[in-house]
């Protein structure tokens, strides 16, 4: 099913330019979400140092390359690639006068690295005053441990994450996976950077944004910290149990590896479960009468419950409880949620031709942006503020922005754009496209730096 | 002050949020709070359902004593408003009038109930960007039913990856389908502020948690599209020698040595175990344990298990933390929450942020921003709100509703 996703043809992050140096994993999702909205990312990346991740399993099996990763793929659709070594010394000035065209300049290296290639946030914004600078630091530019390295799964375990996550007995786990890298680290650099854009195209004022993977993620355990800090004793791993419902755990069904989790939040959705499951003697024990008694039986209630979800059918199970009004679901695999029917109806999986992967399939961002049908009635000439005239006490806001009298607008309806993902960029596909369009370079002098293995 | 000589506003100084979100959505306008943005959050008369979310502090009882209500609400100011009533109808349209961004968790019937609904609130302000966050998404047709944190984890796909090999699948701790969904709806407000910059139009946005969650599923889709593999639990488990958790002196450290990418950390890793005279270390010195995939294999994974454990057991986490960081490797202790608060990097950056919180009569520590903004910086955490704490303010001050007015809404329980 087409979706619009916004009604500004190109998107609505299409005057963004990135001069984009992240790789692997945070800065490349966060940046991914730009491209996919419209901005143009330029993904700055070598044959001499390409992202790691272009050499990360899984390929196309026969592809096993720097252009076979269907890893690397996942998370830079949408982008341009700009081959260029950052080795050579003549590269540094190309990279800075591309970064005085771009509007956002983003990389996730350790401190010190784009200081060594002359693209400390002063000298970018020598050439560019109100450029946005994000760096995303393992655990930030300064400190004792500001040079420590990390991936996802060694911050997560660094910030808590992974011993709250568990089985009381066993050895907390986390997510399994490198979690702060997909959601809570490109979220909050999303968060932070979009901001400055917005700040920025209200002011003009530009700005550093710095964002430690490990400060990120602390926040995702912040209620934990909150416990903790009234004098508590630390939070014990309670696995899938919480202490306001019950059964609320993860429940076997019929065949192998296939689960269904059920939430029973009140006293209805119990009696409905045990209905739906033709176990009316539930009902009637003492042990399960209440929330406080289900809790003190609870090891005795999920054995039973088990014993009763292993007879049925998966999507059976959940369909018969949800229409009951009990919340359950299937506990998808990657199988699974391909094939997902929300997901594949609302459009979330984007199939894209790649000329060596072949079809592959891409998460769209995970929301879908309907624009206002109507056009604004604001008389010509009228200056449009952000925020409400009047009711911000914020007198900032009363001299900022300042959008000139808005054009007429054509009425943008659901028809008004559809989101296209565009496929991931081989290496240094762009950097042709780039050269001239930014850089203004003939095809002669192109020619010359891809020989000296600049542009490479 | 910035360079300019300007004192520091925030980036979203002047930009009025209206929060009627449960917890799938009360963190996003959290962070828009903290970046300058004035987050009212409306709530009915018996208080906002995150009041009652998840656990209590020690020794405190009752609404308003969930941890995870005062850190996803800090630094919001409280409106009590009955939106069933009819009678709230006029300081509805007053706020909807005022407010730039409107975030909300109603269901398709609630919505049409209360009359939030996005035809209704863009009839009232067109420049409203305006997002309702729902488990699946609003178009789902069964979403009377009240889904929580584990059911979305699980239609998203990241909880069949948490827990145990050929175990039952376990949840990730923190609410992280709240968490998704809420950063995914600050995201998406913030590109509609940006887009309404230029057309001067609002817009819906319709966020879902599922897809939210379903964006953290590492290599999991591309791995099955390519070579039909359903990646399964891990664990604690290494997937090779050298990657995973190691149990230690006092507990566990987590490592990254042995991806791709990381060659020279296994080589650091193994010159280490040599010159500690570890036994067996010199075994890796031989060519196969270069390779990948020999490192991957069963006895690979077991055997250097044994070699680090000769290390590992008479190291506490912060020795081996130290010494592995010196010599490059990405490792980390498997902190408890005593670990995290005491880590000397965040204390050296002066992280932690305490909170008298009146309501509680406690001192909250808060995790510092996730972000630092050299020009706007983030507010420091401030206490969350009390009941209905700035109603009058709200309504008298900043609605123009008159003294009079105002009682006697609230003698009729409107506000």
């Amino acid at each position: 099913m087409n979706r619009d996703l916004t009604g500004t043809p190109g998107g609505p992050l299409k005057a963004i330019r990135v001069l984009d140096f992240t790789w692997v994993g945070a800065g490349a999702l966060a940046t991914k979400l730009l491209a996919d909205l419209g901005a143009d990312v330029i993904k700055v990346e070598s044959r001499a140092r390409p992202d790691n991740l272009r050499l990360a399993p899984p390929y196309r099996p026969g592809a096993e390359n720097l252009e076979g990763s269907g890893y690397f793929a996942s998370r830079n659709s949408s982008k341009r690639s700009f081959a260029l070594d950052m080795r050579k010394p003549e590269a540094r000035g190309i990279a800075l006068r591309l970064a005085s065209q771009c509007s956002v300049v983003t990389s996730n290296f350790r401190p010190g690295v784009m200081a060594r290639w002359g693209l400390s946030y002063d000298q970018v914004r020598a050439v560019n005053p109100s450029v946005i600078y994000l760096t995303m630091p393992m655990q930030g530019e300064d400190g004792p441990h500001a040079a420590y390295t990390g991936f996802g799964s060694t911050i997560s375990a660094l910030a808590g994450l992974v011993e709250l996550s568990g089985l009381p007995d066993h050895q907390g786990v986390g997510t399994g996976t490198h979690y702060p890298d997909h959601v809570p680290n490109p979220g909050h650099a999303l968060v932070a950077l979009l901001s400055a854009i917005l700040y920025r195209n209200r002011t003009g004022i530009g700005q550093q944004v710095e964002v430690s993977q490990l400060e990120s993620t602390v926040n995702v355990v912040g209620p934990a910290i909150l416990e903790a800090s009234g004098g508590a004793p630390p939070h014990v791993r309670t696995g899938n149990r919480v202490q306001d419902a019950a059964p609320h755990g993860v429940f076997p069904t019929r065949g192998v590896d296939r689960w269904c989790a059920i939430s029973c939040r009140t006293e209805q959705a119990w009696r409905e479960l045990a209905t739906a499951l033709d176990r009316p003697e539930w009902l009637a024990d003492p042990r399960f009468g209440s929330l406080t008694a289900r809790k003190e039986h609870e090891d005795e209630l999920e054995r039973l419950v088990s014993e009763a979800t292993v007879q049925c059918g998966r999507e059976e199970l959940v369909e018969l409880l949800r229409r009951r009004g009990v919340a359950a679901a299937a506990v998808n695999s990657s199988k699974d949620i391909l094939e997902d029917p929300n997901l594949v109806a609302r459009g979330y999986w984007q199939r894209l031709e790649h000329p060596v992967i072949g079809e592959m399939t891409v998460a769209r961002p995970p929301f879908v942006m309907h624009p206002v049908g109507a056009p604004v009635a604001a008389a010509a000439g009228t200056p449009v503020v952000v925020g409400a005239a009047g009711a911000s006490t914020d007198e900032r806001m009363a001299k900022a922005p300042t959008f000139a009298a808005l054009p007429a607008m054509p009425s943008r309806g659901p028809a008004g754009g559809e989101l296209v993902l565009r496929r991931p960029p081989l290496l240094g596909e762009h950097t042709r496209d780039v050269a001239r369009e930014l850089l203004h370079l003939s095809e002669d002098e192109i020619g010359e730096l891809e020989r000296a293995g600049v542009l490479a | 002050m910035d360079s300019n000589g300007r004192s520091a506003a925030g980036a979203l100084s002047g930009v009025r949020v209206l929060d009627l979100a449960d917890g799938l959505g009360a963190y996003a306008s959290r962070l828009l709070g903290d970046l300058g943005a004035d987050v009212i959050r409306v709530e009915p008369p018996s208080g906002s359902t995150t009041r009652r979310d998840g656990a209590n502090f020690e020794g405190t009882t009752g609404p308003g004593a969930s941890a995870f209500d005062r850190f996803v609400n800090a630094g919001k100011r409280s409106l009590v408003l009955d939106l069933a009533r009819p009678e709230a109808r006029t300081l509805w349209v007053r706020l909807v009038e005022s407010a730039d961004v409107l975030i909300e968790t109603l269901s398709a019937a609630e919505a049409s109930r209360l009359g939030v609904t996005p035809a209704a609130v863009t009839s009232l302000n067109p420049r409203l960007v305006h997002a309702s966050v729902t488990p699946f998404g609003r178009d789902r047709s069964d979403d009377s039913v009240r889904d929580d944190d584990l059911t979305i984890m699980a239609a998203g796909g990241l909880l069949h990856l948490g827990g145990y090999p050929d175990g039952t699948p376990v949840v990730a701790y923190g609410g992280q389908a709240q968490v998704s969904a809420s950063l995914f709806t600050a995201v998406s407000v913030l590109v509609g502020l940006i887009e309404r910059l230029e057309t001067g139009l609002g817009t819906w946005i319709d966020v879902s948690a599922q897809e939210s969650v379903a964006q953290a599923l590492e290599d999991t889709v591309p791995m099955y599209e390519l070579t039909g593999v359903v990646r399964q639990r891990l664990g604690a488990d290494p997937r090779e020698a050298g990657s995973g958790m190691y149990p230690c002196l006092d507990g566990a450290v987590a490592m990254v040595a042995g991806r791709v990418g990381t060659a020279r950390a296994w080589q650091a890793l193994v010159t280490w175990l040599v010159e500690e005279d570890v036994p067996g270390a010199t075994e890796l010195l031989d060519g196969r344990w270069s390779d990948l995939s020999f490192r991957q294999t069963d006895a690979a994974i077991a055997r250097f298990g044994d070699i680090f454990s000769g290390l590992a057991r008479s190291r506490t986490r912060m020795q081996l933390y130290e010494e592995a960081q010196r010599r490059g490797i990405a490792l980390s202790p498997v902190n408890d929450i005593r670990g995290v608060l005491a880590d000397p990097q965040l204390v050296a950056r002066n992280f932690w942020v305490r909170v008298a919180d009146p309501e509680l009569g406690v001192t909250e520590v808060f995790p510092g921003p996730p972000y630092r903004l050299s020009a706007t910086p983030a507010r420091p955490a401030r206490s969350a709100p009390r009941l209905g704490d700035s109603t009058r303010s709200i309504v008298v001050g900043e609605l123009g509703v008159d003294p009079a007015g105002f009682d006697r809404l609230a003698e009729a329980g409107v506000i």
